[in-house]
């Protein structure tokens, strides 16, 4: 009944079972490796997805004729990749089963071996008294410090993994005092519109010209009473005209007695104050590299510039943004409040979305080819407050929509129109209507969104739905004269834009009918179109100002020329009109 | 064949209606054949039949059958022979599942969640081993498992290791019980069974790094035996726990022992305990005052555990797909990854709205700051009672094998000389 | 250790201990006693491949069904065949399922009658999805039963990403289509 451990031993046995178990280890082995190996094989290579045999069919589906060679090629790739496939399949099978028995095998030899050649059992020393206490008091120092090692290692570990979604802090950019970054504010952040009384109100903002296209970037001036008469050769209704030291094609922003500007080259970024009154340069600030300031400006198109963005003045403080992505922050009076650089520039013309601001926050649209994102800095400190990850490329800039549903930031991309709650950034509808390399920015007026691009489509989309879930839809599409640069501003009943080719439009709102289609200017429009009243203001690429009636008859009422080239959207203010020219900045008064 | 036809149709129009789906919309309408045609059977096998209750019979009888081999005939051969056919029936033949091992995950399952259930033969398979085990020790260990029969097969050449290095590693299994039974209470799924590193080999394929994993343990198998079952088997715990209190256990010399030591060297488990010295090293006084130590220090040291437990709740959620989800959804929109993932692909094309997500995912984090809490206080409790456990030497004559720890796998049979003595005599 | 030994407090503790474990054990069980199988809704498949590639089983137990009264038995069959497959032939070459699972069979003038050979069939979902794009839809994937070992943890449940696998009633194992499955991928 009992079987009895023999001490015995066999020479002949010990050598034959030696012998096996060094070959079965080797076989195994080798077995092992090649398993591996196929397996990653197969892995690596799909034969259901096989890239060319893919490809070689779509040529073959868009041929014209039918192609017998290539049909019996892809015929006979196809058989031999499945072949391939199910032969490698075979050897795993195979392989699985040959490795099962090769260990098997080394597994009786080994113990064989062993059991042949019998060592008499090695007693570890005399049990001394202490043996076995020693080992309990070993034992509980061990336990004791494993059990520290788990505590440490945990804390560790809970320090070190960070959750985006309860903090989404450091995680973004460079910022550290993050605050929201939850769609909807799940964990009750408060979102950052507390701040917003000491910022300017909407009203505020109206009564000023604080960004690209005047306030929200509307393209609506609040004044109505912009000059209609001037001559720029007699000097009449010119109130001053000033240099501006560097280039740009920027657009001036006003707010109160101040004008400000930026200029650039591909080494020097600067940005200026001008006095409104005098034309007199109150200031002139020239940006320091910051930390992470690439030493070579980025590419830019010439008519693009190193300075396209056009700054936004929001509380006391005004802002730039420069085609290396420095952006920077100063106050009234010049003196640098923050200033950092928001990363590599992947954009093949350079950045030149527009800044805006709303409610102490500052939007950059930074749509490129990679790391796209729509960044929300703090304004008194310029930390992110929250950052939205963008899909498409574009160059157009953000609007300010003050909606039924709430304040929104409306972008255009490559593919479609997002809107972003302005407090939370949560993205609060998305409409794919657009297409190839888009310029220009979008309109809002009225419940209706309007965007368009030259080799693509124009667009009214449609608010409806409830302020949790906002519907869109396409109220109409239009596409027989698209702008390309220039952006389109409606008036609540139709939307006007002009192209680069020197017309005017003008569309019904909400039937999108051709109204009217002028014309006009030989030159083309790269500056936008401004609505002040029921005039329309158009500067067109060599410094002629259009003013047409808007409304849904075409009117001519002046034609003013400035006389040089001009891609910058003027500002209105008050019975002035700020105009930069390439190398000028005029006020007509 | 028409008969067929108006059943079929018949069927699916009650499917259709019953499920609303009376707005379907074909692109292409059915066709109405001119041609005698019945539309053909879904075919739709039942389960397949499984070995329902045969299953559990067979446990029984290899539970009994190990019993015997332990107890009765005292057969190290027996048990081998048996551990062989467990790891072809239960291993190869069925497949790995079901196994009481992991069956502790669904009974967990419904006692914690609501509404989930568990059918008798599993709840079975895993009482069956625990019963065993409180009146004869861990029978099912040496020769009924498939995951220890197979490594016990492989033990060939075992090294022994240090027993405080043996006690401090032996922590692992109570963390993966602690872990698993999270997993379960927090619905974050069921760890033994993703991680059984054997289920691969049982089914002659499986994911690349499982496969590799339990090469891996079977290769350290055939020199530190039996890793799996001393350092990592959550279930292990649970019949150690048992064993210890069991009515009878394999004892090594059945007639007086000679101390020859032996025994103690055959065992590659440490889990044979050596007769006392007749003198204590310690004064008695000073390894009361340190029990009374640990026993003041523990509330102290549970506390602990249960604070690093808590802290822990950020890293431990991450077991669960949603909050896997929530994180990568939140990167992604962070721009921290440019590409997205199948899941969060699949999550954006879906109705639901990622503050749902984070909502849901926020909330299974807090079932995680309670559930860490418990399980390192769970943690700290093992440590205490081990450590009190340590300072409590108690009087023994004889080589005595350890209730706890003993896997009965029967190594020590062949090398006691009494028992030689015995059995000719 | 004698087994004559009387019955002390050990063996009480003993006792209470098994009654115990064994109570709460088969309360636990209480009446949800039948056993589940694992089953994916098809009118929530996405289509991802998964079920190809993360069953222990090789080939998958998830092979593709047709749902009869739903087929239109169309001619061009998108299901059936490659896209801008010329010739609309039977050649393996032509067709869409990479193992040429899908059986055509000509019933009528132009109707053609579409069924599943599952020993071929590695449930890769294509015809599903082309089916669902383009035609009616009345391709989808279910778990065959029959093949499945149906583990403790289906290794496609943890990895389908759009959560459609579940464990259902074993006396009702097969998830029907509903027709009101979404249209996006």
């Amino acid at each position: 009944m009992l079987e009895k451990r023999e001490f015995e031993k066999s020479d002949f046995m010990w050598r034959l079972s030696t012998a096996v178990t060094v070959v079965s280890g080797i076989f195994s082995v080798i077995v092992f490796v090649l398993l591996a190996v196929n397996y990653l094989q197969i892995r690596a290579v799909d034969p259901i997805d096989n890239e060319m045999i893919t490809q070689m069919r779509i040529e073959y589906s868009e041929l014209p004729e039918q192609d017998d060679a290539l049909a019996k090629r892809i015929e006979e790739l196809d058989l031999l990749t499945r072949k391939a496939f199910f032969a490698s399949q075979n050897h795993l099978r195979v392989g699985a089963g040959l490795l099962l028995v090769g260990v098997c095998v080394f597994l009786i030899a080994f113990k064989n071996m062993i059991r042949w050649k019998p060592e008499l059992p090695e007693l570890a020393e005399v049990p001394t008294a202490d043996r076995e206490f020693l080992a309990y008091a070993q034992s509980r120092r061990l336990i004791t410090w494993g059990g520290v090692t788990l505590l440490a290692g945990g804390l560790l570990v809970s320090l070190l993994t960070e959750s985006l979604v309860a903090a989404p802090a450091a995680a973004g950019l460079n910022a550290s005092s993050a605050q929201v970054t939850l769609d909807g504010g799940v964990d009750g952040i408060e979102p950052p519109i507390a701040v917003a009384k000491e910022y300017p109100t909407w009203d505020a903002m109206q009564l000023n010209w604080p960004s690209f296209r005047g306030p929200g970037s509307s393209g609506q001036a609040h004044f109505t009473n912009a000059p209609l008469d001037w001559d720029v050769e007699e000097g009449r209704g010119i109130r001053w005209k000033a240099e501006v030291p560097l280039p740009g094609t920027s657009s001036p922003v006003v707010w109160g007695t101040r004008l400000f500007l930026s200029g650039a080259d591909e080494q020097t970024r600067e940005v200026y104050c001008f006095d409104t009154e005098t034309g007199e340069l109150r200031w002139k600030r020239t940006l320091e590299p910051f930390e992470d300031t690439p030493a070579e400006s980025p590419f830019v198109n010439a008519e693009t510039s190193y300075a396209a963005p056009t700054m936004v003045v929001h509380g006391d403080q005004v802002f730039a943004i420069f085609s290396n992505k420095d952006i920077v922050s100063y106050d009234f009076d010049g003196n640098l409040v923050w200033g950092r650089n928001l990363g590599i520039s992947d954009n093949h013309y350079g950045h030149s979305s527009s800044l805006l601001a709303y409610g102490g926050l500052i939007y950059v649209q930074l749509d490129q080819v990679e790391e796209g994102k729509l960044l929300a800095l703090d304004a008194p400190t310029g930390e992110t407050a929250w950052v939205k990850k963008r899909d498409w490329i574009s160059w157009a800039s953000p609007i300010l929509a003050h909606t039924p549903y709430g304040v929104q930031v409306i972008l255009c991309s490559e593919e479609d129109v997002d809107a972003y709650d302005a407090a939370s950034g949560k993205l609060l509808w998305s409409q794919d209507c657009l297409g190839g390399e888009v310029a220009p920015s979008p309109a809002y007026s009225n419940g209706i969104v309007f965007a368009a691009n030259e080799y693509a489509m124009a667009s009214a989309i449609q608010l409806t739905g409830s302020a949790d879930a906002i519907q869109t839809e396409i109220l109409w599409e239009y596409d027989n004269l698209l702008p390309e640069i220039s952006s389109p501003v409606g008036d609540g009943e139709r939307f006007y834009f002009a192209t680069s080719y020197g017309e005017l439009v003008c569309l019904d709102a909400a039937s999108g009918e051709e109204k009217w289609v002028e014309e006009v200017s030989d030159a083309g429009f790269y500056s936008s179109p401004v609505l002040v009243g029921d005039r329309l203001y158009i500067l067109d690429k060599e410094g002629t100002m259009y003013i047409v009636r808007a409304g849904a008859e075409y009117e001519e009422i002046a034609t003013r020329a400035i006389g040089e080239e001009t891609f910058a959207t003027p500002a209105f203010m008050d019975g002035r009109i700020y105009v930069r020219t390439t190398a000028h900045l005029y006020c007509i008064e | 064949m028409m008969k067929t036809k108006l059943a079929i149709l018949v069927l699916g129009a009650v499917l259709l209606s019953a499920t609303g789906a009376g707005a379907i919309e074909l692109k292409f309408p059915p066709p109405d054949f001119q041609t005698p045609y019945g539309l053909p059977d879904l075919y739709n096998p039942p389960p397949a039949a499984g070995f329902g209750w045969w299953d559990t019979v067979i446990l029984f009888g290899a539970l009994s059958l190990a019993t015997w081999f332990v107890f009765k005939s005292r057969s190290r051969r027996g048990l081998f022979l048996l551990s062989i056919f467990s790891v072809a029936f239960f291993g190869f033949y069925r497949r790995g599942c079901i196994c009481p091992v992991g069956s502790t995950q669904n009974v967990m399952a419904a006692t914690f969640i609501p509404d989930v259930g568990v059918s008798a033969i599993i709840v079975s398979f895993f009482v069956l081993p625990l019963l065993f085990s409180l009146f004869f020790g861990r029978v099912f260990c040496a020769s009924v498992c498939p995951l220890g029969a197979m490594q016990e097969l492989v033990a060939i050449a075992p090294i022994r290791i240090s027993p405080a290095l043996e006690r401090v590693l032996g922590l692992g299994k109570y963390l993966y019980l602690g872990l698993a039974t999270l997993g379960v209470a927090t619905g974050a799924g069921f760890l033994i069974c993703r991680y059984d590193p054997f289920v691969g080999i049982w089914r002659m394929g499986h994911s690349f790094n499982m496969l590799l994993a339990g090469g891996a343990i079977l290769l350290l198998g055939v020199f530190v035996a039996r890793p799996y079952c001393r350092f990592l088997c959550p279930y292990g715990v649970l019949l150690g726990w048992m064993s210890r209190f069991s009515k009878w256990h394999l004892d090594i010399p059945p007639s007086p022992c000679v101390s020859c030591r032996l025994c103690e060297d055959s065992c590659p488990y440490n889990a044979i305990d050596m007769p006392t010295p007749e003198h204590l090293v310690e004064d008695p006084e000073t390894g009361k005052r340190r029990i009374r130590a640990y026993v003041f220090l523990s509330p102290a040291i549970i506390l602990a555990g249960a604070f690093g437990g808590y802290m822990m709740h950020e890293p431990l959620s991450r077991l669960h797909p949603t909050v896997q989800l929530s994180e990568r959804v939140a990167a992604e929109d962070l721009a921290i990854y440019q590409e997205e993932i199948l899941e969060s692909e699949t999550f954006r094309a879906g109705d639901q709205t990622t503050a749902e997500l984070h909502a849901e995912a926020l909330a299974i984090r807090g079932s995680f700051k309670k559930g860490g809490a418990w399980l390192g206080a769970f943690m700290a409790l093992i440590i205490c009672l081990k450590l009190i456990g340590l300072s409590i030497v108690k009087k023994r004559d004889i080589f005595t094998p350890h209730k706890e720890t003993c896997f009965s796998c029967g190594r020590c049979y062949p090398y006691c000389p009494v028992e030689e003595a015995g059995a000719t005599t | 250790m004698s087994k004559t030994k009387k019955f002390d407090r050990r063996d009480f503790f003993r006792g209470t201990a098994a009654l115990a474990f064994t109570g709460a054990a088969w309360g636990a069980v209480g009446e949800k006693t039948e056993g589940t199988v694992w089953q994916l809704d098809p009118n929530k498949c996405t289509q991802c491949g998964r079920c190809t590639t993360h069953c222990v089983l090789n080939p998958s137990s998830v092979k593709c069904m047709n749902q009869f009264n739903i087929c239109g038995y169309c001619d061009l069959c998108f299901g059936y065949l490659q896209p801008g497959s010329r010739a609309r032939g039977t050649g393996a070459g032509d067709q869409l399922c990479p193992t040429a699972a899908t059986k055509r069979a000509y019933i009528e003038h132009p109707y053609y009658e579409y069924l599943i050979d599952e020993d071929l069939c590695i449930g890769c979902a294509k015809c599903v999805n082309a089916c669902l794009v383009f035609g009616n839809a009345s391709f989808y994937l279910q778990n065959r039963q029959d093949v499945c070992i149906n583990c403790n943890e289906c290794s496609i449940a943890k990895a389908c990403p759009s959560d459609a696998w579940s464990e259902v009633p074993a006396s009702q194992p097969y998830i029907y289509l509903t027709g009101d499955k979404s249209t996006t991928i």
